[in-house]
């Protein structure tokens, strides 16, 4: 399946910010673990995440800080902040909402609304 | 023998020279690629293949720059610049030259215009409209750039048009005070218009803002470089057509300097605007070596003025050098706040800026109260109501900045709420220029 580019621009922010929720996490751990929680069908490239990221941080919604990997290498994790849950909320209601409508509006072929019933 | 150290460290150098990407972020991106090549050679692959396939990976280098020119606050003009690869890209490069070349063209045609109607180059009137013979073309050109919606460029067109019928439609009587001043705050106003070409869509945010005050500053420089070379050359073709025994001067001044101003002004804006990378490391440095002397050269004025007793009350030629002292002290300040890294903590540049800024404080006091002096004893005038404003206007600005400074030291806010404050009060000054050109005129009865 091939999701489009608008929608994975869209997604992203509520996707990293879920992931962050979760716990602290780097750049290459985050394209990973998207890649293997969609069964390779939500492929990031590095050149989209890199900069959604430090916008995030620029907003306010998370948080860099250095750390030695296991290698001993330097390594930037990202946590997220309180606004960062906050905006992760306002995210997660608005997919809702509009998963919601696709499911309803799917459901009813006649194109009649459940109040009509 | 494939050495994978050296290959990485030749790859992220390369990032490096791309100008576009903080140390940082080549540090991540490093580590990365690091993991990247671990995990492969963890599934079997040499560390040749690995490095081959994660730097493929990543993606082309100008590629990630560019994305990353995108957040990189220094730098949303940065994704213009990138050197072109792809032939469409080379394409577009060549047709924004011709652009600009053409522009500065008609620029200087429009410069002659002017002369034609027996208006002497140099005189008032001449001077006065000096902004309609460039601004408006470097204003198409910028965008042309931004790709600034239809209707924002319609309504910049429009206030070229409507500025330029009002300026000259005014009439003027001695002894020429309103038309001087008019004369003086007309390419000002107009440049925050052009400012606004630049901006495109998103000239109400803070961002945009940011860049342009990073664009003007640079431009300043740029400009200043150039306007050199065409000294020079002006200086050095009247010499040489003198030991032959023509006059030059008629055509110096008829065409050379009219040609050679717009196409002096159209490649500053070009070269800020398109060649940004050279000048990107460089104006920041600028800004630090002279922060510091125009924080001295200030101080040593202050003190002069107090140990010598000298008054700045009674002389003329000392207020407008106060005010003039004040202007460039001001966009000093600007440019070291656009020209920071919000990603940097603060820093001994901070400090600097802020000692300037009370500095400043106190020499925009005391003129202050020396137009406030002069008010009360020689009666009003337009040019000392139109000082008065310009230094009420600059003292809340550098007052607020102080206050912001001192917040952001404390740990009690963020730095962009200096550039948010500082971005929206840059109307205010474009609203005071339009009072000066449009309303002063009509309230001093044109004198």
């Amino acid at each position: 399946m091939d999701v489009s580019k608008d929608l994975i621009a869209a997604s992203a922010t509520p996707l990293i910010l879920a992931i962050l929720k979760q716990r602290d996490s780097y750049g290459y751990e985050i394209i990973k673990q998207i890649r293997e929680t969609s069964g390779d069908e939500l492929v990031w490239t590095e050149g989209m995440l890199y900069p959604v990221l430090h916008r995030l941080e620029e907003n306010g919604f998370v948080e860099s800080y250095w750390q030695a990997s296991e290698a001993g290498r330097k390594r930037k994790y990202y946590r997220i902040k309180e606004a960062g849950l906050v905006e992760l909320e306002k995210h997660r209601q608005q997919w809702e909402l509009v998963y919601s409508v696709l499911r309803t509006t799917l459901g009813n072929p006649e194109g009649r609304t459940n109040s009509d019933v | 023998m494939f050495d994978l150290e050296m290959n990485i460290k030749a790859w992220s150098d390369y990032l490096r020279t791309r100008g576009t990407l903080a140390e940082a972020d080549v540090v991540e991106l490093e580590s990365h690629l690091r993991d990247q090549i671990d995990d492969l050679t963890s599934s079997g692959l040499n560390a040749e293949e690995a490095f081959l396939i994660s730097v493929k990976r990543l993606g082309s280098v100008s590629h990630i720059s560019e994305e990353f020119a995108k957040v990189n606050t220094e730098s949303l003009w940065k994704q213009l610049l990138l050197d072109p690869i792809d032939p469409a890209e080379k394409a577009r490069h060549q047709r924004s030259i011709l652009l600009a070349i053409l522009l500065a063209l008609l620029a200087g045609t429009a410069a002659r215009i002017p002369v034609l109607f027996g208006i002497k180059v140099g005189s008032l009137t001449y001077l006065k409209n000096l902004s309609f013979y460039i601004l408006p073309f470097i204003a198409f050109f910028l965008a042309m750039r931004s790709g600034a919606p239809v209707k924002l460029r319609g309504v910049l067109a429009g206030i070229f048009a409507l500025t330029l019928v009002v300026v000259n439609l005014y009439p003027s009587y001695e002894p020429y005070h309103t038309e001087a001043l008019s004369a003086i705050h007309l390419p000002i106003l107009l440049w925050f218009v052009t400012g606004a070409a630049y901006m495109g869509r998103g000239w109400q945010t803070s961002r945009a803002r940011m860049d342009f005050l990073r664009f003007t500053g640079e431009s300043v420089i740029y400009g200043s470089l150039l306007l050199l070379g065409l000294i020079v050359l002006t200086v050095f073709s009247l010499t040489i057509f003198q030991t032959i025994g023509v006059d030059l001067e008629p055509f110096v001044e008829n065409y050379l300097l009219v040609y050679g101003g717009s196409i002096l002004a159209m490649a500053t804006v070009y070269l800020v605007e398109a060649k940004k990378s050279i000048v990107e490391n460089f104006a920041p440095i600028l800004a630090k070596i002279f922060s510091p002397l125009f924080l001295l050269t200030m101080l040593a004025f202050l003190v002069v003025m107090a140990v010598t007793g000298t008054s700045p009350y009674t002389e003329r030629e000392f207020l407008i050098g106060f005010d003039l002292m004040l202007v460039l002290v001001l966009g000093m300040v600007l440019y070291t706040i656009s020209a920071k890294n919000i990603h940097d903590g603060k820093n001994l540049f901070d400090y600097l800026n802020a000692a300037l800024i009370t500095v400043a404080i106190i020499v925009d006091v005391v003129a202050l109260s020396a137009i406030v002096f002069r008010l009360s004893e020689y009666g009003l005038s337009p040019n000392k109501l139109a000082a008065l404003g310009e230094n009420v206007l600059l003292l809340v600005n550098l007052a607020a900045l102080l206050v912001m400074y001192i917040r952001y030291f404390r740990g009690r806010s963020q730095f962009q709420a200096i550039e948010k404050w500082q971005t929206r009060y840059l109307g205010v000054y474009a609203l005071w220029m339009a009072v000066v050109v449009f309303l002063f005129p009509l309230f001093f009865r044109f004198k």
